[in-house]
């Protein structure tokens, strides 16, 4: 069994059963007779339980109790043979002897307190009723009088341990939802238990005063005799609930008197650390400072309160190593808070000599954590700027807890000296943490702490000691210091030792990254002097500041006495080498800490060769869990933010998993690292995004079982039902997020282009224009491609996808790609395209419906806008003409006819995908002059069409729309507010309808404590949970064999969660995170801003089916001459902008024109002879080429002749 | 903070839970995760043999002692290798209650004590007593040191 219901339900029995050896039902009440079930084992032992009571019963008892034993000494060796214990020998066991229920128990405490002055009662509680009430969950408050009465009455140590055990669980049981803290079987109703309860009807609003009342007298007696009780009374009391006002002012008063009284080391300072003094009073004395102080730390935290501080400041210097603990514990969280008087109030304490001091010689580890934590708090504090002998005196602490022997406090003061302290802090703190890891020479007078020989209070596993460190007294690099330690830490067998390494290095890779990322390790390098006193020799390498940033940081040396010349790249390679090889280790979790570290350690400028080889070979591991792959995916995530620059590794890395892991990894969370990275790859990386993205639409599609003989999927791992499911979501995802995408990505918009095909090219039969087009933009005519492909040879669902996102290009694109696409969809609804595409025939062995594809419905309303769309344009070419011919001005009447054409045709394709319909010209660009014409003359503001917009009308966009028209009237380039888009890049949009958002989200602050996998099992009711938990638990041989790949939690849902992406795409796109509604970044160009930057959230494809059909009913089969409208195409009026031009290549080719180019067509671009400039790219003879500022026409870009151009390289 | 501690026999069943700061809601999800951690590693384990995982912020570290598993559940300052030594203190307490690596029968006979011994090393999500000896007495109501 594996769920919680069943260990409240089977398993709760199960455990009763199993701790109940009575074979009689103690309903008699006389629990008395029940062998004693704890004997079984101890009558073989070197009496190692002294409380045992074998040979302290009654003979007469002796005889039942043997035949027990044996009973249970067999059943326990059956149980240990059986393949499948639980189940198999709960049932006998059920059947010979029924468990000792709740009631019974109960109704013992009852009459054994009534007794308690008698041994044996006192025998019977401690030994069979006290330990099997354990088991309950909770005590109901109707056992509380019996347990004060005991609390009074009975002197027996071991029974009044338990009084104390369930007085706090009572005071703690917050009675609603079990949520206690104590597990184990749920106590039945306290209400139904009133009539088997003698005592029934007792609420816990009546037992809490009177358990308070007791507890409390008893934790203020001073007798000597009693202290061990007043500390447990004391401990008992710091379970009631802190929302109580009235008990807390009690613990103050109780705590802080305590305190008062015992406080005080100066009076005895004879007690050393943790040595018994021989003085019994002061022992007394320590106790009571250490029960003090426990409680103390159990209380809320008091900031402004000068007492608590100092109360808690004096538990620095007690005696007992459990209360200093909890006092440095309080100090740090209230050093937090406020630094300043926790830095006075600490006062000498701080100096060498004081008591901080001390601390670095206790023998409690987490002691020294807390320590270390507080020196952080405090040397960085920025109250205490002016205060530099304060903060040294911290610095100097926290430096000398760097060689500490345990791991776990280095470890600590590690990450403290990188400026990783919570999640909370700001990437300069990390950044400053980084530089003061590299630059930090520590000079320690000598190492106290790793002289002691006594690390006996740390686990032998932990306490790997560093011993060449504490050799060398001679001023050491930190940096050195800090790579040694992990080095041999990672050489450690402890997986947990491994996995502390691992995350510190990703922490450091953070700090890495910050420093990167804000210049700090250029900006500060003039500190590399400061300790160049200290040293015998800097480096000359130091003096490089002009060196680029990394190769700066990577050259600067350390100069480690006179022999040694380290460099920081030459001790992180020698570190990063050892955490490569932890890739190897057999933990999961180990390795993907390691991959996380190697990620954040991956510096953009390096090659990632190895780390891609690393990860590859890892993904295939059947035993990664989903949630931790998705965990790397974050990872990926959050390094992108830190260094947008990565983006391409990143994405390159991201491919892996989909290609690798498609079943595993959260589909929502990949198609966000897409759409971060396609945002931030910059102008000239967004073809290679797009590309890395389309890799996932190049498996092979998943094949119905009959295929598998004929198809080979063996470069997918998606052999089994549930990954290829997986990766048909997967899929779906990447088609849509192309089709959404793609002319972002080849900036290529209908409305920025806005022009019909350049004439040479309309001279050019169909096949050759689109291998015009596809030269001029290579991206678009991919992604086109792509889809293609994917419109009949996916899956149905894929199909659909492809076909809208098709349209949604098709709608966005100039020509010729929308001619192009109409062409292809057109064929797709008549079924003719295979042949077309005959290297791809191959049929997923789905019928595909008499129209081809099965998806002629479906296409019908997107070729008809189109129709539409072409007619229009046709109409209006043809207006023109007849107006030129007859030399006629425009009527209004026209004019208005015009407009409303214009109107419908743009809600028509608003329908479809969201288009910017201030610009968006469905007439073509020719239709603008007149258009703004019959706009100025009746005041109709662009945008004000947006209200009768369908998608809003009908609800469709909700209120993304509404935040497009907020931001339409920004269309003149503001930069500022650009770059404040861009800086909330993920806050605005995203956080309606990416619900990966929140997670990425949650990752990037590091927060997270949830239960695993509690997303998942929000969707559906958690009694199908359990039953799955149970089965994989159970079945997880024969489950896992086959399909192991995923894990039983997560797949699930994906399977379900197909059909919701399903019908969300057909219902509307909104889900999706879409880069072509994206916020604009601040590094490209200005143009790009008048086009997709001020775009809405999210196209919308609703009511795409028979809502169309009957507003237009009118439509016709698509005309094929439609196609005419491009023979005669206008000259437009606005000039070809390609968006290639927002943003510089890395290395653009030069040249200069040779001679005067007019230009004649639009997409050429005049040049006078002598003029600069940069070439993009060739095309059939053409130059595509960029002024350094714009011509007198006003273009900066354009084709030219090649010979126009001489390219100077 | 330390959010869980959990003992669970071989076949996942939950013999001892102490959870703390953990909503009501989602301890069956932690429960259930921890067993198929248990379930999926700790076949073949070595005796005290320490394993280690994590879940977003959380960490866990688990181990096997005779029959029985021990999972412990932390955050912030009970990171991997704090949980590490909380489990150390647990599983020596445990072995010293029991006499050697107990069996789950040997486990159960001893529960009460055992929980007694979990309610001195945790207290209300916090590490509290890590010596065997100290340990020792304070289940049976002595001071924690004595002259």
């Amino acid at each position: 069994m594996a769920s919680g219901q069943e260990s409240g339900g089977g398993s709760g029995m199960s455990l009763m059963d199993l701790i109940t050896s009575d074979p009689v039902p103690a309903s008699s009440g006389s629990v008395t007779s029940n062998p004693p079930p704890n004997t079984s084992y101890s009558s073989s032992m070197t009496n190692l339980t002294p409380a045992s009571t074998l040979g302290k019963l009654p003979p007469s008892e002796k005889k039942t109790k043997r035949s027990a034993l044996l009973k249970i000494q067999s059943e326990t060796i059956s149980a240990a043979k059986a393949l499948n214990p639980v189940r198999a020998n709960i049932m006998p066991q059920r059947q010979k002897k029924k468990p000792v229920s709740y009631s019974q128990l109960v109704r013992s405490v009852h009459e054994l307190s009534a007794t308690s002055d008698q041994k044996s009662s006192q025998k019977q509680l401690f030994n069979h009723v006290f330990p099997k009430l354990a088991v309950y969950n909770s005590v109901d408050p109707s056992v509380a009088p019996s347990l004060l009465m005991l609390h009074q009455q009975c002197e027996d140590r071991n029974v009044l341990r338990y009084v104390y055990y369930y007085l706090a669980r009572i005071l703690s049981d917050s009675g609603s939802q079990g949520l206690s803290a104590a597990g184990g079987i749920p106590t039945p109703n306290w209400d139904a238990l009133a009539d088997i309860d003698t005592t029934g009807g007792i609420t816990r609003a009546d037992v809490i005063p009177r358990i308070l009342d007791q507890l409390t007298k008893e934790a203020s007696n001073p007798g000597v005799e009693a202290h061990a009780r007043r500390l447990a009374s004391i401990k008992t009391l710091t379970s009631a609930s802190p929302s109580n006002s009235d008990i807390l002012d009690k613990l103050y008063e109780i705590v802080f008197g305590l305190l008062e009284k015992v406080g005080d080391t100066k009076k005895q300072k004879k007690a050393v650390f943790g040595k018994a003094g021989s003085d019994k009073e002061s022992v007394i004395r320590n106790n009571l400072q250490y029960s003090a102080i426990s409680a103390l730390r159990r209380l809320p935290l008091d900031p402004g309160n000068p007492a608590f501080l100092h109360r808690a400041i004096q538990g620095i210097s007690f005696a007992d190593p459990v209360a200093v603990r909890h006092s440095l514990a309080i100090i740090s969280e209230l050093a937090a808070k406020d630094p300043y008087s926790v830095a006075m109030a600490l006062g000498k304490l701080a100096l060498p000599g004081g008591a901080l001091q001390d601390v670095l010689r206790l023998h409690d580890v987490l002691a020294r954590v807390s320590l270390a934590r507080l020196c952080h708090l405090l040397s960085t504090a920025r109250v205490l700027d002016d205060r530099p002998d304060i903060t040294s005196q911290f610095t100097s602490v926290l430096y000398q807890l760097l060689l500490d022997p345990s791991d776990r406090v280095c470890f600590e003061a590690l990450l403290c000296v990188l400026g990783k302290f919570d999640n909370s802090e700001r990437s300069e703190e990390r950044a400053a943490g980084w530089v003061r890891l590299t630059r930090e020479i520590l000079k320690l007078p000598e190492a106290p702490s790793v002289s002691i020989k006594n690390t006996d209070a740390l686990p032998p596993k932990l306490s790997t000691t560093n011993k060449q460190t504490s050799k060398t007294k001679r001023p050491q690099p930190l940096f050195k210091l800090a790579m040694r330690r992990l080095e041999s830490s990672f050489r450690s067998f402890s997986r947990p030792v491994l996995h502390a390494a691992a995350r510190v290095v990703q922490e450091m890779g953070k700090s890495r990254a910050a420093a990167y990322f804000l210049g700090y390790a250029d900006d500060e390098s003039a500190q590399q002097f400061s300790y160049s006193d200290h040293v015998n020799s800097v480096d000359s390498d130091l003096n490089d500041v002009s060196e680029s940033k990394a190769k700066h940081a990577r050259n600067q040396s350390f100069a480690n006495g006179p022999s040694s010349k380290d460099t920081i790249a030459s001790l992180l390679a020698s570190l990063m080498e050892v955490v490569r090889t932890t890739v190897a280790c057999e933990c999961v979790y180990v390795r993907a800490m390691v991959i996380k570290a190697l990620i954040w350690m991956q510096n953009p400028y390096e090659s990632f060769d190895e780390l891609e080889s690393i990860i590859a070979c890892e993904l295939p591991d059947p035993s990664w869990p989903s949630a931790l792959l998705n965990d790397i995916l974050l990872t990926l995530h959050a390094r992108f933010k830190a260094t947008p620059d990565m983006a391409i590794t990143l994405l390159k890395i991201a491919r892996i998993f989909a290609t690798k892991v498609p079943g595993k990894i959260d589909a929502d969370v990949l198609q966000l690292l897409w759409k971060t990275c396609l945002v931030g790859a910059g102008p000239s990386w967004k073809h290679t995004a797009l590309e890395a993205v389309t890799i996932v639409l190049d498996l092979p599609p998943p094949q119905p079982g009959s295929m598998l003989g004929i198809i080979s999927v063996d470069r997918v791992s998606a052999s089994d039902p549930k990954s290829a499911l997986a990766l048909q979501k997967l899929v779906q995802a990447s088609v849509w997020f192309l089709g959404e995408n793609a002319n972002y990505a080849a900036s290529e918009y209908a409305w920025e282009s806005a022009t019909p095909p350049g004439t040479a090219l309309m001279m050019l039969d169909g096949d050759k224009m689109v291998a015009a087009a596809s030269s001029r933009n290579p991206t678009l005519a991919g992604a086109l491609t792509r889809l293609q492909r994917c419109a009949f040879s996916g899956s149905w669902e894929v199909r659909i996808i492809a076909a809208q996102a098709l349209t949604t290009m098709a709608i966005r694109s100039g020509e010729p790609f929308r001619l192009q696409i109409y062409e292809f969809l057109h064929s797709l609804t008549l079924g003719g395209v295979q042949s077309q595409f005959s290297n791809m025939q191959v049929s997923n062995g789905e019928d595909q419906g008499a129209s081809g594809t099965g998806l002629g419905t479906l296409i019908s309303p997107m070729l008809r806008v189109l129709d539409e769309l072409y007619r229009g344009q046709d109409e209006l070419i043809k207006n023109i003409r007849n107006h030129d011919n007859s030399k006629q001005e425009w009527t209004d009447e026209e004019l208005k006819k015009l407009y409303e054409t214009h109107e419908m045709l743009l809600d028509f394709v608003s329908l479809f995908c969201y288009v910017p319909r201030a610009k968006y010209l469905p007439l073509g660009p020719t239709s603008a002059k007149l258009i703004n014409i019959y706009r100025n003359r009746h005041n109709i503001s662009a945008s004000s069409g947006g209200m009768n917009d369908p998608a809003v009308t009908t609800g469709i966009s909700d209120l993304v729309y509404e935040y497009k028209e907020t931001h339409k009237q920004s269309n003149t380039i503001d930069p500022e507010l650009a770059n404040a888009w861009a800086a909330g890049l993920d806050d605005g949009l995203w956080e309606n309808n990416a619900p990966a958002m929140d997670r990425v989200n949650e990752f990037l602050a590091g927060a997270g404590t949830d239960a695993p996998d509690v997303e998942e099992i929000a969707t559906r009711p958690s009694g199908t949970y359990d039953d799955m938990w149970a089965k994989t638990i159970l079945e997880s041989d024969e489950a896992e064999d086959d399909d192991n790949r995923s894990s039983g939690a997560s797949s699930p849902e994906s399977t379900g969660s197909i059909e919701s992406s399903i019908s969300s795409h057909f219902g509307g796109m909104s889900s999706y995170p879409s880069l072509f509604s994206s916020q604009p970044q601040p590094k490209t160009s200005t143009s790009r801003f008048n086009n997709a930057s001020t775009d809405s959230i999210s196209s919308s494809y609703g009511g795409m089916g028979s809502p169309i059909r009957e507003e237009f009913p009118s439509y016709s089969t698509p005309p094929m001459q439609s196609f005419e409208s491009f023979d005669n195409p206008m000259a437009g009026t606005q000039s070809f902008k390609s968006q290639n031009d927002d943003g510089a290549n890395e290395n653009p080719q030069v040249g200069k024109a040779l001679y005067d180019f007019s230009a004649g067509g639009d997409d050429e671009l005049s040049l006078s002879a002598g003029e600069d400039v940069e070439i993009d790219y060739e095309v059939d003879g053409w130059f595509y080429v960029k002024k350094k500022r714009p011509g007198r026409d006003g273009k900066m870009a354009g084709l030219v002749p090649v010979l126009y151009v001489s390219s100077s390289g | 903070m330390l959010l869980a501690v959990l003992f669970s026999n071989n076949d996942g069943n939950i013999l001892v839970e102490r959870f703390h700061g953990v909503p009501a809601e989602e301890r069956l999800h932690w429960r259930s995760f921890l067993v198929k951690l248990g379930a999926d590693n700790l076949k073949g384990a070595k005796n005290e043999e320490l394993f280690v995982a994590s879940h977003k912020s959380v960490y866990i570290v688990y181990t096997m002692i005779g029959d029985v598993c021990v999972y412990v559940v932390g955050k912030d300052e009970y990171d991997e290798l704090a949980l590490a030594e909380v489990i150390f203190v647990i599983t020596t307490s445990v072995k010293d209650v029991c006499g050697k690596p107990p069996t789950e029968r040997l486990f159960l006979d001893k529960y009460g004590r055992i929980c007694l011994c979990l309610d001195e090393i945790v207290w209300k999500g916090m590490l509290e007593n890590t010596e065997k000896e100290r340990i020792k007495r304070l289940i049976r109501l002595k001071p924690p040191t004595e002259a």
